[in-house]
């Protein structure tokens, strides 16, 4: 295995970089744009927590919906599109070539994207499918397994062409998150969609499915753009680097099987919920090696590295709670109380969405060959999400915590359960209202950003007509 | 990883592995069970739901119910289930051999639903189930899109809510429970999971030697 590459930041657009500028600029907008949606709808959510009354005469936005519309926009708009820009990119770089056949990740993305919009109007009409993480309506689903496709393509012809003999762990989990995601979730549809199977066994299906979401494709992409930022924010060999291919392959291996920690005591075989304790148990290893790897991350000071480390250590901590809500002396209590969406927040918002921002503002200016616009902006943005992840996480952990004490505990009734929560679920809203703001902020200069690189290009392209490179 | 198709095969057996022993290994275990038919009674278990209540339980699913409510009751020992009154024995796969899309859900905001139609002393009537929806209550959201408020024209619709006080329509309307509404109560009027199948008769609580096994 070859030392990651340590060279310094590109000033001006590489030439790998230049063809591969809009392609990577629309998926990254496009990410931010649902981003924007989903903590919208969070937000929406949130304050229903405890006002019920809340918008609820409209139907598209009762809460069920809400919370469909929310994990749908999250999942598929902001963190897929990031995510798979983020590995294109890579792959690209590390391949040794300008990334090729960007026309179909160009249709791709505006099939993917617009497919999206019409599952999320399928949701709020009442089309969605009733499994949590898969609610995209079921006429939709094929054509979005069909845009990623051509979305992953230059990414999976870059990693296969690719120049070197080596490769670096960011294009194993870049390149693993590509290939595999057309796969399970076509084998998902099957059995979830087209043929159903009976009973609960779909409720295994589709928690599987969710759970390789994250496990599998999600965090590969946002692990990728660590891996590849950290050694060059730091400039220094990733310490530990030679155990990266086991931490690897115990993820891909392992992190499906973990999905059993949400149906201890439910109606399925009861070996399911054991095997999520095996698996949480050998990821554990997992954890271990990317701790390792990533320990640079508390040195530097860069925002990226902020971010970066932000994320490390909210991932460290899902894996360390997740094993032990896995127990199931401690996952009956854990379960069905706000202690889950707790620990979902800590991954999705806390581990995942700060990886990929990392990635996203290391990114970014170089692909369109300028600095961040609006630094303030960016920097304002890391302040508020981590504040509203700390808040978030926190007031939801404490409710959840007081829910189990007064549900599995006591005969106390809901009603009077919920009114006891009232303050945490404020705290909760606040912390939403704190990721919605900052969500803004970036936006609006990733917006800048791309503006005011257009108008320099114009520019640039008025004073010498002649040349057609720009 | 240098080879790039043997580590494309890993990639795709490792989820294949997966994939087959989770999801095909629980249909092989699952799949084949059918109602029990009880000597007793001369009848099977579950009984498959009405048609107007099996379309109710898709309005239960596209409504997004299960953001609040469950459908799975544990054993005894596992949370407080049954002092609750949510059911007296574990909810088995059995039960939902005839459910179109269980939704068991993941949060009990609200209580479980599993046996609703079958609460001691008293299950709700539909009257009481069309008021939570129509009004819903500081801790319940209202549905109030799946009543429609008319005039009365002539005799008073077969279907109008029985509401008092601040809920009330004005003096010569009514509130109607749409068709949307009308099988969603009949559903809830009919979830009910009370017969006790032998792989569910409720492991004493006391010596959980193994709880879990035997299923
Ligand atoms: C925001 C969370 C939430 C949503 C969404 C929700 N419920 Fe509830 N539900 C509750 C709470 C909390 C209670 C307890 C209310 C009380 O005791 O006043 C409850 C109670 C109930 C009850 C009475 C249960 C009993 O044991 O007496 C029924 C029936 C019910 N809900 C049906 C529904 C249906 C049908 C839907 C979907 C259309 C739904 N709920 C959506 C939170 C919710």
């Amino acid at each position: 295995m070859s030392h990651p590459p340590t060279q310094a930041p590109a000033a001006e657009v590489s030439p790998f970089d230049a063809p591969a500028r809009w392609p990577l600029a629309l998926l990254a907008g496009s990410a931010l744009v649902w981003l924007v949606l989903s903590s919208l709808l969070a937000l929406v959510t949130a304050i229903q927590l405890h006002t019920p009354s809340f918008l609820a005469d409209c139907s598209a936005l009762t809460h069920g919906r809400a919370q469909a519309l929310r994990e749908t926009a999250f999942l598929y708009g902001w963190a897929g599109n990031a995510g798979v820009g983020l590995g294109l990119w890579i792959l690209g770089r590390l391949g040794g070539h300008p990334l090729r056949a960007l026309n179909w990740a160009v249709v791709g993305t505006v099939f993917w994207n617009l497919g999206l919009l019409a599952g999320m109007v399928g949701i709020a009409t009442g089309s969605m499918t009733g499994f949590a993480g898969l609610q995209i309506p079921r006429a939709v689903q094929p054509v979005l397994v069909a845009a990623f496709c051509a979305m992953a393509l230059p990414g999976v012809l870059a990693w296969a062409g690719r120049k070197r003999e080596g490769t670096y762990a960011a294009q194993w989990y870049a390149a693993a998150a590509l290939f595999l995601l057309p796969w399970f979730w076509t084998a998902t549809q099957a059995v979830l969609l087209w043929s159903p199977l009976r009973g609960v066994v779909q409720t295994v299906a589709a928690s599987w499915h969710t759970q390789s979401l994250v496990s599998l494709w999600l965090m590969p992409l946002a692990l990728a753009a660590a891996y590849y930022i950290v050694p060059k924010q730091t400039g220094k060999l990733l310490p530990g680097y030679e155990s990266a291919p086991l931490a690897f392959w115990t993820l891909i291996v392992c992190g499906g099987w973990s999905f059993g920690r949400h149906l201890i005591g439910g109606p399925v075989p009861a070996w399911i919920p054991t095997m999520a304790v095996v698996a949480q148990c050998l990821l554990l290893f997992h954890f271990l090696v990317v701790a390792l790897n990533f320990r640079q991350v508390f040195a530097g000071g860069s925002l990226t590295l902020q971010y970066l480390r932000f994320g490390l250590v909210a991932y460290l901590l899902t894996g360390l709670l997740e094993t032990i809500t896995s127990f199931r002396g401690v996952g009956v209590h854990t379960q069905f109380t706000l202690l889950v969406p707790a620990m979902e927040q800590l991954t999705l918002q806390g581990a995942l969405s700060m990886f990929l921002f990392g990635g996203l503002v290391y990114q970014f200016p170089r692909i369109i060959g300028r600095d961040w616009t609006l630094p303030t902006f960016v920097s304002g943005h890391g302040s508020l999400y981590m504040l509203g992840v700390v808040i978030s996480v926190l007031s939801l952990g404490w409710a959840g915590l007081a829910q189990d004490a007064l549900l599995n505990h006591s005969q106390t009734p809901f009603a009077e359960i919920l009114a006891q929560l009232k303050m945490p679920l404020l705290l909760h809203t606040a912390g939403q209202f704190a990721l919605l703001a900052g969500n803004v902020l970036l936006l609006v200069a990733f917006l800048r950003s791309a503006a005011a690189s257009c108008c320099r290009e114009e520019g640039a392209a008025a004073l010498r007509p002649a040349s057609s490179a720009s | 990883m240098k080879n790039r198709p043997l580590f494309l095969l890993g990639l795709f057996l490792a989820v294949l592995t997966s994939w087959a022993g989770f999801v095909l290994g629980s249909h092989g275990q699952l799949g084949s069970l059918t109602p029990f038919f009880d000597e007793a009674d001369g009848q099977s278990h579950p009984a498959r739901l009405p048609g107007l209540a099996a379309r109710g339980q898709l309005v239960y699913a596209d409504l997004g119910c299960a953001a609040c409510h469950t459908q799975q009751v544990r054993r005894p020992g596992f949370g407080n289930d049954q002092a609750r009154g949510w059911g007296e024995r574990q909810s088995v796969a059995r039960d939902y051999i005839f459910h179109a899309q269980p939704q068991l859900g993941a949060s009990r905001l609200g209580p479980d639903l599993m046996n609703l139609a079958g609460r001691k002393p008293q299950a709700p009537s539909a009257d009481d189930l069309h008021r939570l929806l129509y009004t819903g209550s500081a801790a319940h959201p209202a549905f109030p899109f799946l009543y429609e408020t008319r005039e009365i024209a002539g005799e008073s619709s077969r279907h109008a809510v029985r509401l008092t006080g601040a809920a009330a329509p004005k003096a010569g309307s009514e509130v109607v429970a749409t068709e949307r509404a009308q099988t969603l109560v009949a559903y809830l009027l009919n979830v009910n999971s009370g017969f006790e199948y032998p792989e569910a008769r409720p492991l004493p609580a006391k010596s959980p030697a193994s709880p879990e096994a035997k299923k």
